[in-house]
């Protein structure tokens, strides 16, 4: 009886995988084929499950509010929006058959995703084959955004951001032995490389990369390499990471050499780095495109909103993937259409007035902005003047 | 590598690697102790250790945050996890060792239960790092040029009162001995009237509080907290447990130590992204020259 | 007794199955084969004919697999490294020599071999799962080669725009179904291979060396060799898959070919039931198509997979499809007309 049991309950799961598959499917023509429905859906897409589901998240509220503010004012183009999110728990192969299943969606205008660079550019090419507009507010892979004319980055190039850091450790702190750690990603290695590059043509100012280590993600122990970097005199330190290498990084090696000076990037900036670091991220230096402690009234009005609702002040990456649904929905309403091409077009053209401040994409569907030099004080961030 | 040190430093870099890699090797040890009493007993290898060993530290954190005080905390944290590991042995395990299934269909239950556990602290507490407690720090202790932490001496001591305790458990009790028996011959030991399935659920549960002091120390030491903590750990404690000699208690603290400072001194010369894969390099050579590990016990036939 | 009938019942309702299949075993095969090439004008939507790619590319790994841990007893943790070098050995000769896809893909295949044939030295001493564990080190090594080997492998950056196979000049894309097709003809290719390879000489030692090695000792078969052959051909195939996954994603880096994915390879063959052929096609639809069906669960669905696999092991451990063949075991044409014959002459016999 058992054994019988099992072999039907088996063939019943085939049935029920492969009517879920069918399913699947006529709901997508049926969706398809209504395209009269009425809503205009963005995608949103990263990871909402897995090890990074914290940005991907941050990327739906941000994108939920600004639809509804959107939705309040009657949608766009008299149509509601609706925001539709996909997991692609930041894995390229994932991200290559969400972008699959978003382009066979054919009221989805365009996607605001994905996270990393690597799966964004799996992801990439699917949408450009198929004219679905892409707004990627994280990725920051030099080769990006020439992946196709429909793909844009409202994130700035690794370039200029570690310019800006490199300026900080050598001109605000004026320190000359530069140390780098940076994390063994896609990310991490083309920025830590920039930065060695950007160091090399200041060689004759004496400044000069003393140790570079590079680590792995999922281990939390970094004394090796800093040890390496501490024998080697660096007096500051590049660190190259989300705030879970930055803040793990600064405790463990305040512990060798309290002295130690350690900047950051913008994707650091988020209150966890404040809760994980403690007292060791007092006097970290980062630059960043937004700052939720600024006194711009458009900037204080979002932050006090999202803190209300979600219960923590937005990440940089969040609100640029807040600007960025913003981007989109001006540009459909510029465009006065929802026919792709037009909104990219517009899309290409945009001057957009947001909580990152004005966003221009240029020539290569990327973005400039101006950096504020932020640094930790007393347990809070604090704009340096 | 002599253009980056200069050369009285060089003996600095080398003896506090030593001393990192020790720190790093007891934390290992202390996991893969775990491994080592639930292979020891059913020949298995148990993948959800990893799971659990988050599952615990997690749990101290919930507690801690509850305002419970940081010794209860850890105190139900140990608690808790044991009987997490008798859960699974009893709703997962044991029905499969009850049907004589085969070896294999073991270690990929214990597969879907990481899977199980791993996701679930997901969903429970959130995928970000979360911050916790240091419990053990009294600040850095000097020798020379060398510095350790305070909370590095507070693992070694406990990793240590830990193995000589389970030995003891192990060698002068009669559940002990109901272990080794269960472990020689389980069919011949349950016709002596040796309950071998309390003995299994007894095993799996120092398996689990074996996890949680792993768990609690070590992220006392890290004061980092999410669910994906234990799978590059977990897969390194285990290849440290085989490399001493599976089953055998002290094998694992030996085995953790070598992982440890091999992986230190490998950041060292070749580059900390080198380390990972240091451990499993160690294990194949000793493997082919010792097929049961450095302390191992020859006969094992299982999966 | 009331046990005893109904496990003759179900034995019966497993006979009834398989004999029903055996008869029809033609227009069965035939039909499933019209399915599948009729599969691209059914109007399935690009998604879904990329599941069906992912479920192929799953069953000629579980296939691969299969052979090492189905039919040898020698359980690999550690595929993903075969699969890595297939997928990387190919690509990198496609991308800087500009090998078309059949040359790079049996390039990539051969270099897996030859990793197989480095990885099976060591079973000459070790057993069971210490062998098991060597494999894991291996999956791991290989990642970090990967990751490190900068220059040739582009390291955590990956290799990007992978061209995609052309034949008779056609370039094959999902677009116009030509990966789908070409998965077909090696997922045939392959299981006939196995088929083969099961039913000959080799296949028989195999199978002994998994039920019993001493047994296979004294009957004269050199089982080192025939475990180093079963690496080899396993690491073969899961290397000519790598290929076919690397030009098909067409992006590839270290991570795609993590622990997990050597987990999720042995759970399709245990799911399916190992030691069988079947059972690998079904195991990889069910594995693959579960995360894609129950995305709706979100955050639960990995809550649920998990869940499935453990209940799986619990109610039916040998798999879904694997059971002994319950059959009569089918007689060579001599035996058979020589049994009449004396059928014939014992009935001659009675009647006088």
């Amino acid at each position: 009886m058992k054994r019988k049991l099992s072999i039907i309950l088996t063939l019943a799961m085939v049935m029920g995988t492969f009517a879920g598959c069918a399913g699947k499917t006529s709901g997508t023509s049926s969706q398809s084929g209504g395209k009269a429905s009425g809503t205009i859906k963005i995608a949103v897409a990263g990871p909402m499950t897995g090890d990074n589901a914290e940005y991907g998240k941050g990327f739906v509220n941000a994108a939920n509010m600004m639809v509804e503010q959107w939705n309040a004012k009657d949608g766009v183009l008299g149509k509601k929006i609706e925001v539709v999110p996909y997991d692609d728990k930041n894995s390229g192969e994932e991200a290559a058959s969400i972008a699959q299943k978003i382009v066979s969606d054919k009221d989805i205008i365009g996607v605001i995703g994905h996270f990393a660079s690597g799966v964004s550019m799996a992801a990439a090419p699917t949408y450009q084959e198929n004219k679905v507009i892409e707004i990627s507010p994280s990725a920051s892979h030099p080769d990006y955004s020439g992946m196709g004319t429909y793909i844009f980055r409202n994130n700035t190039v690794i370039n200029v951001e570690a310019a800006a850091g490199l300026d900080m450790a050598i001109n605000d702190l004026g320190k000359k032995n530069i140390g780098i750690i940076s994390i063994k990603t896609d990310w991490g290695t083309s920025t830590s490389a920039i930065v060695k590059k950007l160091v090399t043509e200041k060689a004759s100012t004496g400044v000069k990369v003393v140790a570079h280590e590079e680590v792995m993600e999922g281990s939390d122990d970094y004394s090796p390499a800093i040890t390496k970097l501490n024998a080697a005199g660096a007096d500051v330190v590049i660190c190259v990471g989300m705030y879970n290498l930055v803040a793990p990084v600064s405790k463990q090696y305040k512990q060798v050499n309290p002295n130690i000076a350690v900047v950051g990037f913008s994707n650091a900036y988020s209150q966890q780095l404040l809760d994980l670091g403690g007292k060791a991220v007092e006097g970290l230096r980062f630059p960043v495109i937004f700052f939720s402690g600024s006194e711009n009234p458009k900037v204080k009005t979002y932050v006090d909103e999202y803190k209300k609702r979600f219960g923590s002040t937005p990440s940089a990456l969040t609100s640029q993937a807040y600007d960025s649904v913003g981007i989109l929905l001006e540009a459909i309403k510029t465009a006065g259409t929802t026919d792709r091409a037009k909104v990219r077009d517009a899309v290409a053209a945009i001057k957009y007035d947001g909580v990152t401040g004005n966003t221009v994409f240029n020539e290569k569907r990327d973005v400039q902005k101006s950096f504020v030099k932020v640094t930790v004080k007393d347990g809070k961030f604090v704009e340096i003047k | 590598m002599s253009g980056i040190l200069t050369r009285n430093c060089v003996a600095t870099v080398i003896i506090q690697q030593l001393f990192n890699g020790l720190a790093l090797g007891m934390a290992y040890a202390l996991i893969a102790v775990g491994y080592s009493l639930v292979f020891g007993i059913l020949r298995l290898i148990n993948f959800s250790h990893g799971a659990v060993y988050a599952f615990s530290a997690h749990i101290a954190l919930l507690f801690v945050g509850l305002n419970f005080g940081i010794i209860p905390a850890i105190i139900l944290s140990i608690v808790l996890t044991g009987i997490l590991g008798v859960l699974i042995d009893k709703t997962a395990l044991e029905p499969l060792r009850m049907n004589n299934s085969i070896p294999m269909a073991s270690l990929i239950t214990t597969i879907g239960m990481s899977n199980i556990i791993q996701n679930l602290l997901m969903i429970f507490f959130n995928t970000e790092r979360k911050s916790f407690p240091a419990f053990f720090d009294f600040g850095m202790i000097k020798f020379g040029s060398v510095q350790v932490n305070s909370t590095q001496v507070v693992m070694f001591v406990v990793s240590l009162i830990l193995l000589v305790f389970l030995t003891l458990i192990i060698n002068k009790t009669k559940l002990g001995l109901a272990m080794r028996a269960t472990e020689q011959n389980s069919k011949a030991a349950s016709l002596m009237g040796i309950n071998t399935n309390f003995v299994i659920s007894a095993t799996f549960f120092l398996g689990g509080a074996s996890a949680a002091i792993a768990g609690v120390l070590i992220s006392g030491y890290y004061q980092i907290v999410y669910p994906g903590m234990g799978f590059m750990v977990g897969l390194k404690a285990f290849a440290a447990a085989v490399l001493g000699g599976i089953g055998v208690l002290y094998g694992s603290v030996v085995g953790g130590l070598v992982v440890g400072v091999s992986e230190s001194y490998a950041a060292t010369f070749m580059g900390s992204s080198y380390r990972d894969s240091v451990a499993f390099i160690i294990l194949i050579l000793v493997l082919i020259i010792r097929p049961t590990g450095l302390f191992g016990k020859k006969d094992i036939k299982k999966v | 007794m009331d046990k005893n009938l109904e496990k003759g019942k179900s034995k019966n309702f497993i006979l009834i199955l398989e004999s029903f299949i055996e008869k029809y075993k033609v227009p069965i095969a035939g039909v499933s084969a019209l399915i599948l090439l009729g599969l691209p004008f059914m109007g399935f939507s690009q998604y879904i004919m990329r599941i069906f790619i992912m479920i192929g590319i799953y069953s000629m790994l579980a296939l691969g697999l299969n052979i090492l841990t189905g039919y040898t007893g020698l359980v690999s943790l550690g595929h993903a490294g075969f699969y890595a070098i297939g997928a990387y050995t190919a690509s990198l000769l496609s991308l800087k020599l500009g090998a078309n896809f059949l040359v790079a893909a049996i390039g990539g295949a051969v270099l897996a071999a030859i990793c197989g044939l480095l990885v099976s030295l060591p079973t000459l001493r070790l057993k069971g799962t210490y062998l098991s564990i060597v494999t894991l080190g291996f999956g791991e090594i290989v990642k970090m080669i990967l990751i490190n080997w900068d220059k040739v492998t582009n390291g955590t950056l990956g290799l990007k725009n992978i061209p995609r196979p052309s034949m008779f000049g056609l370039k094959l894309t999902l677009v116009n179904n030509g990966m789908y097709y070409l998965m077909l003809v090696l997922v045939a290719l392959i299981t006939l291979l196995c088929t083969l390879l099961i039913k000959s000489k080799i296949g028989r030692a195999f199978m002994s060396i998994k039920e019993d090695e001493l047994a296979a000792i004294m009957m004269g078969i050199k089982t080192t060799r025939y475990k180093a052959l079963a690496f080899v051909i396993s690491a073969f195939i899961t290397g000519i898959t790598g290929a076919f996954y690397a030009s098909m994603i067409g992006f590839i880096e270290p991570n795609s070919f993590t622990f997990d994915i050597s987990t999720l390879i042995i759970s399709i063959v245990i799911f399916g039931g190992m030691g069988t052929i079947r059972g690998m096609f079904l195991g990889s639809a069910i594995l693959i198509a579960f995360p894609e069906v129950f995305r709706f669960l979100m955050d639960y669905r990995f809550v649920v997979y998990g869940l499935v696999l453990v209940l799986m092991m619990r109610f039916r451990p040998q798999g879904m499809l694997g059971w002994k063949s319950q059959m009569p075991y089918k007689l060579p044409k001599l035996v058979k007309e020589s049994l009449k014959k004396n059928n014939k002459d014992n009935l001659k016999t009675q009647q006088i």
